[in-house]
Formats: C-alpha cells, sequence, structure tokens
C-alpha cells in the first residue's frame, strides 16, 4: 500500500493521472459524463417529438380531457353515457381495471390458499393434484388462458334461447352470466340496521370472550357465534319486514334476456383466467410460508399439550403470515398489471378504452400515455410505501 | 473432577469386560412398510384422509377422462374442413386436421414456404454452437458462450432478413459466420488435443517454435484466415429479401424471446450496478428507470413503444412493428433482470467484497471477477425463472399486431376451412408452451439442487 | 386422578419398537422410571436416545410395544393420548420458543389455551417460573433478543408453567456457547433438587454424575448398560461402554 501511496513523480502527465485517479474527481467526472449523454438522449428524442407532432399536426395539451369522446363503453362501473367527456372515460377504466383486479385478488386468494394448503397435504394424491395444477398453469401464458377461456369457452356457449340454467334464475350462454339481481324496497332500513346490530354484537361476543379468558380463564367458542350474529340478524329481519329486498329475475324476451344482472363473457374470462393464473402463484407462496416454520414449533406446541387447531391458529399462521404477506402484495400488484391483458378480449378497462380507443380517436398520444403509465406507477407507490411499513413493523416487533 | 475421572479410567482397565453384541434389526411391520406401507400412510391413514384420496383420484380420472375422451377418443384425424368434423363427431371430439393443416404456420407464420430452410439451418446452427458448452472436454466455454450471445444474431438476423448487404452489413455477417467456425473448429481440436483452434493451427503447422509474440502472431493469423473465408463465403451467399411482417408463429416467438434474453442479461447488470452505485446520480437514474418500467404493465410500455417510437425517431425514419416491440420488450426484461441481479449482489456477503479490495483489486475487477461469476451463479435458478416469465410474456407481442404463436392459433380459426376451430390450436400451443417453459423451470431446479449440493461438499 | 396414580411408574416403557421407513431405531427397549428418579441417558449419536425420549411424549409413534405414562398407555384415541402428554414437559436442544410472542406470552400460552387460567394467574405462575429459572427480568423482551442459555431457561421456565409431572430434556445444552452451558444446568440441577422426574439425554457427563440417580447407555437402538452413575462411570460393564466413555471423558 504504502508502494501505490508514495508521491507521484513530478511531471504535468503524472499529476493529471493522479487527480484523475482520485475517487471523487472520478465519481464527479463519470456523473457528469452520464449526465451529458441523458440529457443529449432526451434532448434528441424531445426534438424529434416536437418536429414529428408539428409535422402532423397533433398536439400535447390535456385540453381534450373536458371534450366529449362521443364512443360508448360496453360495460361501466360507474355511469356513463356516450356524451360523456374523455376525462370520464378515464374514470370508467379506472373503475373497471379497480374492479377485476380487487375481484381477481379476492378469489384467487381464496382458491391459492386452498391449493397452497392442498400442497402441504400429508395425503399423496391431493399433494400431487395440487402441483401439477400449480405447474401445467403457470407454465402456460396468461394471455393464452384468458383467451382460452374467452374464444375456447364463453363465445361457444348456447345462444341465449337454450342457455345453461340453474334454477331458473342464474343463466349462462354466448351473451355472459345472467344473475338475479337485488332490488331495495321499503323496509330494506330494517334489514340493514338489524345487520349493523350484527356487527356490534359480533365484535361485542369477541371482546366479551377475550375478556372471559382473561379474566377466569374460560374458552368460549368465538367463530361460530361471530359468523352466526353476522347472519342471523339480517336474515330474520329479511323475513319479518316482509320480503322488504326482491330480486330483479333475469327473463327471456325474444332473443335475449332481460332484467337482471348481466356479467358479460369478456368479465368472466377475465377473472376465471386471472385467478386461476394468479392463485399458483399464491399457492406456492403459502406452501413455502408454512414450510419456513421450522418443525419445532408444531412439536414444542405438542409438547404443551396445545390442540393443533390452536397451533395452527396461534402458533404457525403468525409466523408463517411473515413471510407469505410481501410476496402476496407483490402477487397482488400483479393482478392489477395483468388485468389489462383484458384488452385482447374487448372488455373495456383502463389499457383498451384510455389507451386505445381513446388514444386512437384523440390522437394524443402523449398525455394518454403519461396518464396511464401515471396511475400505475401511482398504485404501485402506494404498495410499495405500505409493504415498506409491514415490513418496519414486523422488524420493530422483533428486535 | 479431572482426579476423579482418571481414577475411573484405572478402573475401567481393572475389570474385564462384556461383550456387547447389538440385536439383528427387524424388518418392520408389513403395514408401514413397502407399497402396502406406503399406501397406507400417503393415502389411507385415516377416513377422513381415505375420502379425500378418493375424492382426488375421482377428479384426476374424472379430468383425464374428459381430455383424452375429447382429444383422442373422439377425435377427428382426417377431414377437409370444420363442417365434416361437426357432422362427424360434433363437439364432442377433437378435430385436427385443421391444426394439422396449419401446422407450418403455427411454426413459421408467413415466411415463404421456399424459404423455410433458412429459419431451420439458423436452429441448427444455434444448436451446433450452443452444444460444445456441455461437452466435457472443451475448456474455452465461456469464449464459446460470449460468442453465441453476440455473434449469432449477427448470422441468424441475415438468413432470417436477407436482402441487399452492404459492405458494413457483410463484414458483420461474416463474423458471426467465422464465430460459429471458431466454435466448431475450437470444440473439434480441444476435443481431440486439449488445443483451443489458434495454438492446434500453430502447433500444427509447427509456426513459431517457443518463441511467444510469434506463436500469438500466427493465432492471429489463423483466426484472420478464419475470418477472410468467412467473408468469402458470405460474399457468395445470395438471399431473398423476408420482410418481418411475414414473420410469425413459434419462430417469432423465440426471436423475441431470444433478443430480450440475450439484450436483457447484460443490460439487467449494468441497471444493478448503476442501482448500487455510490455516485447518487447513476444510482438515480438507475433505480428511476427500473422502478419506472417495472410498475407498469408490459402492454401498456408495448403500447407506448408503438404510439412514441416513430415519434422519438427523426421525420422520415420508419421503424417497423417488430422492431418497436422488441425494444419494448427488452426494456422491459432489462429492468425486470436488473432486480434479479441486484438480489444476487446483495446475498454476496461483505466478506467477498472486502477481500477483493484487500487484494488491490479495483471496483470493475472485483465486480467482474469475484462478485459478478458468484452472484450470477447463485442466481440462476431465478434468472431462469425470469426467462421463462419473458418467454410467456411475448404472446402480448400479439395485441400490437405480431403474428406469434398465438395469434397464428386463433388466426385457425378465422380460417374460412375451419371457421370457429379455436380450442384445439389452443390445445396445441398450450402443450408447446407448457413443455418449453416447463423444461426450462425442471432444468433450473435440477441446476438448483447440484449447486446446493456443490456448496454442501 | 393423582389417586389413581400414585403407585405407578411415571413413565414405563415395554417391548417399544421402532422404525423409520426400514431402519430399526428402536429395538426392544424396556424402561422403568422411578417417582422422583432422574435419568441421564447417553450414547453416540445415532443410537437411539432422542427418539426414545421423544416415544415418551409421543412426537414420535412407535410401532411395538407398551409406554405407559402414570399407568395410562398411549393408544389410538388422539384426546387421550393428549391428556397423557399434559403430564410431560419437554425442553428440546433448538429451544423452540415462540419467536413472535413475548417470553411471558410464551410461558403463559398453554397456561391459557390448555389449563384455561384467567390472565392473571397465568401470568403470575409464569413470573413465578421465570424468578426460578432467575431471568424474570427479561419478561417482556422476545426470544430472540435474548442469548441461547437465556432462551433455554425459558424454555425451562415455559415448561415448568404446565406443572408437569416429569420432564424430558432432549440434548438442552449441545446447541448452546461453552460460557452458557453451565446457567442451564444449574438451572437442571435446582430442578432435580425439588424432586422432580428427569429423563434427560445429555453428553454433560458431570452433571450425569452429580444429578443422576441412573444412567443409561444406548447403542445401535438398544440399552445397553443402565447403573448408578458411581458403578456406570467407574465400572461400566460392557466394551462398547469403556469405548464410549473414554471418547467422551
Amino acid at each position: 500500500m504504502a508502494l501505490l501511496d508514495s508521491p507521484a513523480p513530478a511531471g504535468s502527465g503524472a499529476r493529471l493521472m493522479a487527480v484523475l485517479n482520485n475517487a471523487t474527481v472520478r465519481s464527479v467526472v463519470y456523473q457528469a459524463l452520464t449526465l451529458a449523454c441523458v440529457v443529449l438522449l432526451f434532448w434528441y428524442l424531445i426534438s424529434n417529438t416536437i418536429e414529428n407532432m408539428s409535422q402532423r399536426g397533433m398536439s400535447a395539451g390535456f385540453d381534450f380531457l373536458g371534450v366529449s369522446a362521443g364512443f360508448g363503453i360496453g360495460f361501466t362501473l360507474i355511469p356513463y353515457r356516450e356524451g360523456d367527456t374523455y376525462l370520464r372515460v378515464f374514470m370508467v377504466g379506472i373503475a373497471n381495471t379497480m374492479l377485476v383486479a380487487v375481484v381477481a385478488i379476492v378469489l384467487s386468494t381464496v382458491l391459492g390458499l386452498i391449493v397452497g394448503l392442498a400442497r402441504l397435504s400429508n395425503n399423496w394424491v391431493i399433494r400431487n393434484v395440487a402441483r401439477w395444477y400449480i405447474e401445467v398453469l403457470r407454465n402456460t401464458p396468461l394471455l393464452l388462458q384468458i383467451i382460452a377461456w374467452y374464444f375456447g369457452v364463453f363465445t361457444l356457449l348456447p345462444r341465449p334461447r337454450d342457455s345453461i340454467g340453474w334454477v331458473d334464475s342464474i343463466f349462462l350462454n354466448n351473451r355472459g352470466l345472467y344473475l338475479p339481481a337485488p332490488v331495495i324496497a321499503d323496509g330494506f332500513g330494517t334489514v340493514l340496521a338489524a345487520a349493523v346490530l350484527g356487527l356490534a354484537g359480533a365484535f361485542a361476543w369477541a371482546r366479551f370472550a377475550r375478556k372471559e379468558r382473561e379474566n377466569s380463564g374460560r374458552i368460549r367458542p368465538v367463530v361460530l357465534p361471530v359468523l352466526a350474529l353476522l347472519v342471523l340478524p339480517p336474515l330474520l329481519a329479511t323475513l319479518l319486514a316482509g320480503a322488504p329486498v326482491s330480486w330483479d329475475m333475469p327473463q327471456l324476451r325474444g332473443f335475449n334476456f332481460v332484467g337482471g344482472l348481466n356479467i358479460p363473457p369478456s368479465f368472466c374470462a377475465l377473472i376465471i383466467a386471472l385467478s386461476i393464473y394468479t392463485s399458483c402463484f399464491i399457492g406456492e407462496n403459502v406452501r413455502s410460508g408454512v414450510q419456513s416454520v421450522s418443525r419445532g414449533q408444531t412439536e414444542a406446541a405438542r409438547a404443551l399439550g396445545v390442540p393443533p387447531g390452536r397451533t395452527m391458529r396461534s402458533i404457525i399462521l403468525p409466523q408463517a403470515l411473515r413471510v407469505i404477506i410481501p410476496p402476496l402484495i407483490s402477487q397482488y400488484l400483479n393482478v392489477t398489471k395483468n388485468s389489462s391483458l383484458a384488452i385482447a378480449i374487448g372488455f373495456p378497462d383502463l389499457v383498451s378504452v384510455w389507451m386505445n380507443t381513446s388514444l386512437n380517436q384523440s390522437g394524443r398520444a402523449i398525455p394518454i400515455v403519461a396518464m396511464t403509465m401515471g396511475f400505475y406507477c401511482l398504485v404501485s407507490l402506494a404498495v410499495s410505501l405500505a409493504m415498506n411499513r409491514y415490513n418496519r413493523s414486523i422488524l420493530i416487533r422483533e428486535r | 473432577m479431572d482426579e476423579v475421572l482418571s481414577r475411573d479410567s484405572a478402573a475401567v482397565e481393572q475389570l474385564p469386560a462384556e461383550i456387547f453384541k447389538p440385536k439383528p434389526a427387524r424388518a418392520a411391520p408389513p403395514s408401514t412398510l413397502g407399497v402396502q406401507g406406503w399406501v397406507r400412510q400417503n393415502m389411507f391413514s385415516s377416513i377422513p384422509n381415505a375420502l379425500v384420496t378418493v375424492l382426488g383420484i375421482w377428479i384426476v380420472y374424472a379430468f383425464f377422462d374428459t381430455i383424452l375422451t375429447w382429444a383422442v377418443g373422439n377425435a377427428v384425424w382426417e377431414a377437409e374442413n370444420r363442417r365434416q368434423c361437426l357432422d362427424l363427431v360434433g363437439r364432442s371430439g377433437a378435430c385436427w386436421p385443421g391444426v394439422i393443416a396449419w401446422i407450418p404456420n403455427l411454426i413459421y407464420g408467413l415466411y415463404p414456404k421456399d424459404q423455410v430452410w433458412r429459419i431451420n439451418l439458423a436452429g441448427v446452427i444455434l444448436l451446433l454452437w450452443a452444444l460444445p458448452l456441455w461437452l466435457p472436454r472443451v475448456q474455452s466455454k465461456v469464449q464459446i458462450g460470449l460468442s453465441l450471445v453476440l455473434l449469432f444474431p449477427l448470422l441468424a438476423s441475415y438468413l432470417f432478413l436477407g436482402g441487399e448487404k452492404g459492405v458494413i452489413w457483410s463484414a458483420l455477417i461474416a463474423l458471426g459466420l467465422a464465430g460459429f467456425l471458431w466454435t466448431l473448429l475450437t470444440a473439434a481440436t480441444e476435443t481431440i488435443s486439449g488445443l483451443s483452434f489458434g495454438r492446434y493451427a500453430v502447433a500444427a503447422i509447427g509456426f513459431g517454435g517457443d518463441n511467444d509474440p510469434a506463436r500469438r502472431n500466427g493465432q492471429i493469423a489463423a483466426l484472420l484466415a478464419l475470418y477472410v473465408v468467412a467473408l468469402i463465403a458470405v460474399q457468395a451467399m445470395s438471399l431473398s429479401f423476408v420482410a418481418t411482417r411475414a414473420w410469425g408463429g413459434l419462430f417469432l416467438t423465440l426471436v423475441i424471446s431470444g433478443i430480450g434474453i440475450a439484450f436483457s442479461l447484460p443490460a439487467g447488470i449494468v441497471l444493478a450496478l448503476g442501482r448500487r452505485s455510490r455516485m447518487p446520480l447513476i444510482s438515480m437514474l438507475s433505480t428511476t428507470f427500473i422502478e419506472l418500467f417495472r410498475s407498469v404493465p408490459l402492454i401498456t410500455i408495448l403500447f407506448t413503444f408503438n404510439t412514441m417510437l416513430p415519434l422519438f425517431l427523426p421525420v422520415g425514419v420508419e421503424v417497423n412493428q417488430l422492431l418497436r416491440a422488441i425494444v419494448a420488450v427488452c426494456l422491459f426484461s432489462s429492468a425486470y433482470m436488473a432486480e434479479v441481479i441486484r438480489g444476487g449482489l446483495q446475498a454476496i456477503p461483505r466478506g467477498q467484497y472486502e477481500a477483493a479490495s484487500a487484494m488491490g483489486l479495483g471496483f470493475w475487477q472485483s465486480t467482474g471477477l469475484v462478485i459478478m461469476p458468484q452472484a450470477l451463479k447463485i442466481m440462476i435458478p431465478t434468472i431462469v425463472g425470469n426467462f421463462i416469465g419473458l418467454f410467456k410474456d411475448t404472446t402480448l407481442v400479439s395485441i400490437v399486431g405480431l403474428f406469434d404463436l398465438l395469434s397464428m392459433s386463433r388466426a385457425v380459426g378465422e380460417d374460412t376451412r375451419w371457421l370457429g376451430l379455436f380450442l384445439e390450436p389452443f390445445f396445441f400451443i398450450t402443450m408447446i408452451y407448457f413443455v418449453v417453459c416447463f423444461t426450462m423451470s425442471q432444468y433450473s431446479l435440477n441446476l438448483e439442487q447440484r449447486l446446493s449440493a456443490g456448496e454442501r461438499r | 386422578m393423582t389417586d389413581a396414580v400414585r403407585g405407578e411408574p411415571p413413565v414405563e416403557m415395554i417391548g417399544v419398537n421402532k422404525w423409520f421407513g426400514a431402519f430399526h431405531v428402536l429395538k426392544d427397549i424396556d424402561l422403568r422410571v422411578r417417582e422422583g428418579e432422574r435419568i441421564v441417558v447417553c450414547g453416540p449419536s445415532g443410537s437411539g436416545k432422542s427418539t426414545m425420549i421423544r416415544c415418551i411424549n409421543q412426537l414420535e409413534r412407535h410401532q411395538e410395544g407398551t409406554i405407559r405414562v402414570h399407568g395410562r398407555a398411549y393408544g389410538r384415541d388422539l384426546r387421550e393420548n393428549d391428556a397423557i402428554r399434559r403430564e410431560i414437559g419437554m425442553v428440546f436442544q433448538s429451544f423452540n420458543l415462540f419467536p413472535h410472542l413475548s417470553v411471558l406470552d410464551n410461558c403463559t400460552f398453554a397456561l391459557t389455551w390448555v389449563k384455561h387460567l384467567p390472565k392473571k394467574e397465568a401470568e403470575d405462575r409464569a413470573m413465578e417460573m421465570l424468578t426460578r429459572v432467575r431471568i424474570p427480568e427479561q419478561a417482556g423482551k422476545y426470544p430472540l433478543q435474548l442469548s441461547g442459555g437465556q432462551q433455554q431457561r425459558v424454555a425451562i421456565a415455559r415448561a415448568l408453567c404446565a406443572q408437569p409431572k416429569i420432564m424430558l430434556f432432549d440434548e438442552p445444552t449441545s446447541s448452546l456457547d461453552p460460557e452458557m452451558i453451565n446457567e442451564v444446568l444449574d438451572a437442571m440441577v435446582e430442578l432435580a433438587e425439588s424432586g422432580m422426574t428427569m429423563i434427560v439425554v445429555t453428553h454433560e457427563m458431570g452433571f450425569a454424575r452429580k444429578v443422576a440417580d441412573r444412567v443409561i447407555f444406548m447403542d445401535q437402538g438398544e440399552i445397553v448398560e443402565e447403573a448408578p452413575p458411581a458403578q456406570f462411570f467407574d465400572a461400566p460393564r460392557f466394551d462398547r461402554t469403556r469405548l464410549f466413555l473414554s471418547q467422551v471423558l
């Protein structure tokens, strides 16, 4: 080291080398060079873009947002009419994307939990059924699955006239799924009140059970009473108040169904494919999470005489969840991003109505691309902030 | 205590010892052993377990029964069009003639039939080029691997595109061909004599004796000779032009994912190093790039490049759709690869960095010689996982109007002869995707096990 | 129940055989433990000593023979097995504390969910046991914040909270740093002096000599020799025992 550090021999060339070898100088030079490259690249791109746009008579402003879009959207969660503005179209797109994401997240979590637990089963048959379910579905492209469900299943369903019906209220045909739609009538307030009371009762019971356990040591059942309190009061109120909720039944009129709730085939295909595909990844998360809890934990609980169900709930799950939740959340983010594949089967999500239809109609490429990207970036950012908080909260509890 | 113990050992010496004869091991009770025991423990250990087993077997049976009845039992193998299929078996069986008739298109897209040999040739070259990587006696595996990634695209792009080739273009194609010839020759000479091609050539001619510079000159001359041969060969070649619009099917899928893979690895390394850099500007730029591309769906990137790339380039420059898609896929996959590699770099213990700098290695030396090889090794399974993801994601290019395997399979059902034939081609390409992805994932699993076994030893 | 139990040996193993797959781990084990007896089990690794004590609280199921605890035999009835197991406390080599619960919650866990004690009472008893192993001041911490020796003492306190009649120790000091071994051994000696029935698998021969009523030497899945420590260490009968002793002492 001493040899290397010895003062450089005189001479401007050697002195220049010494300066260049100085770490700080080097770092500044590198960064300046990088900055110059990036600025140059952006200047090149932007100047080209400006020239291209002026030649094609395109504009980059956001003023078009107030203009009427003038096209219809097949499925909207929030009200939308053809004359509504582009901004409204953007909102419709976001709402539809979020709807798909939320429904698919719920379904894929339930499915994933089942698959993951099946994967952990000590029954060889179930374990392997789950394994091959996962292997086959996660090794085929999601887009292929979505398209296969749509073109291979839902568009091949019978015409409305020959619908597949179930107790005369649920119908499946090539126009989608028809469900009875609830219609709120007088006296619904009673039901609502009963539900709220039930909810309050459920909380009170859970609290009472905990207090009782702490004070007298008596263990009271919690899960069943809570479920009963949530379900029974609104049900009873419905009966007593004389059906305050009526059902709008789908009915066949001519060539099509009227009434009821129509879920378009594209939505069904998208949700099914997305949930099944994601459930494979969630299932693997669940499996590795539970397996990450060492056998010793179960054995220790068993040696203390703790019943298996309690061991699962109070020992294994809390520890497994710490391993499961971070990748689970990134799967949720993936679901949200993957819902953009809706465009392939014509479901009007954000990318489809905004980046495709609106962009082609208005020609405002730059604002539209920026708004779409901005939306997804915002979602990612929010999720990663939440995740960081979660990770930090784990750390605090452990150390 | 010690005193006590030493007295003990003295006592031990005095008494005659009885010999301990271990009892012979008995065979386990049959209920826990063999097929019967295994079945009992894993499938029928309790009544609920047995019920679940029966349910599972029923599900498996019902699934395979349905699939096989449709795909084999009731399937039609010879028909002129879909109508005939439907007349024969209706929807209860698959109509394979449609898929069979479309197989060439599913694989090569709309590539001219008489030119398809070019794609096959490129495939054969790729296999031959990669083969030495698995030959045990070949030593120059790193060089061969690098030449494959860097030079094969040059050769392949000419085989695929064809058409006019200027001077520079010819020189580059020749470089690709020379790389291929060098790989073959080196693999051969190293298998025979353990010498790389250049050294072998020098030794064979008896050139230079033990004079080092002369020997090196001899090697360079041999390589130059090889390049000249390749150049002449390339000049002699003349392939007709095939526009990228005609590219399609599995071929296009492989081209896009191949380029994405080849690009994303080096770009990912650069981005990962950039993100970990101590220089704030570089780290910030890398992080922004990575996070931006990772937080938006691939389809929005494809759309963006589809609409924006023509705007970004000087007026009048045309970019074909394939190139737009490839740029999008490359940037997207590099961002993901960067995070994978960053994970690998984080897993390298601090001691490795310290040891490298203690040896007086600079940043590039320690990264290139010590850190990166280790990081890449532990990251192989994740990298392969990323490749699988990329391969699956290439299906998205069908949305921006390219005719990859997925859109080709949809075209079957739009052919007037096979109108409405969707399930069969989907089934067929599902098998293709599954076989490719599953093989890759099993290979990486296998590799992972071998690597961790190496660590344990 | 205590009346029915009186007179029956705390642990009795008769002709116990166990296989892992085709491997015969325990061969015809016969063992009778008296009330208040302290037994040390030693032997080379793989001799089946851990498996034997794990059979005593049925963490491992044996395939042949009978195991009785206070006269009640393990069988097919899982609830009965659980009830029998509650008489037995166990301390593991790797502590197996619940990392997501505080030290106090680790100790009260079984009291709350198995013995159904009120919170106050459970915490009082937990504190009492933690005081016994001399770490009451760590009650609010989490296991991973403690040293190995402290963790193992928490594990002892946790097992004691359930007021077992028998304590099993599966190599309790094997994964500890040398300077921490004594604090754990001290806690065990104290427990032994209180009259607890103990079965300890360990390589700590000093502990065996000082505390044990009987030392059992196992090899290749069977009990080779059992004797009071003085006789065991001074005049072992078998060549195999002598070889072992010459290696560990």
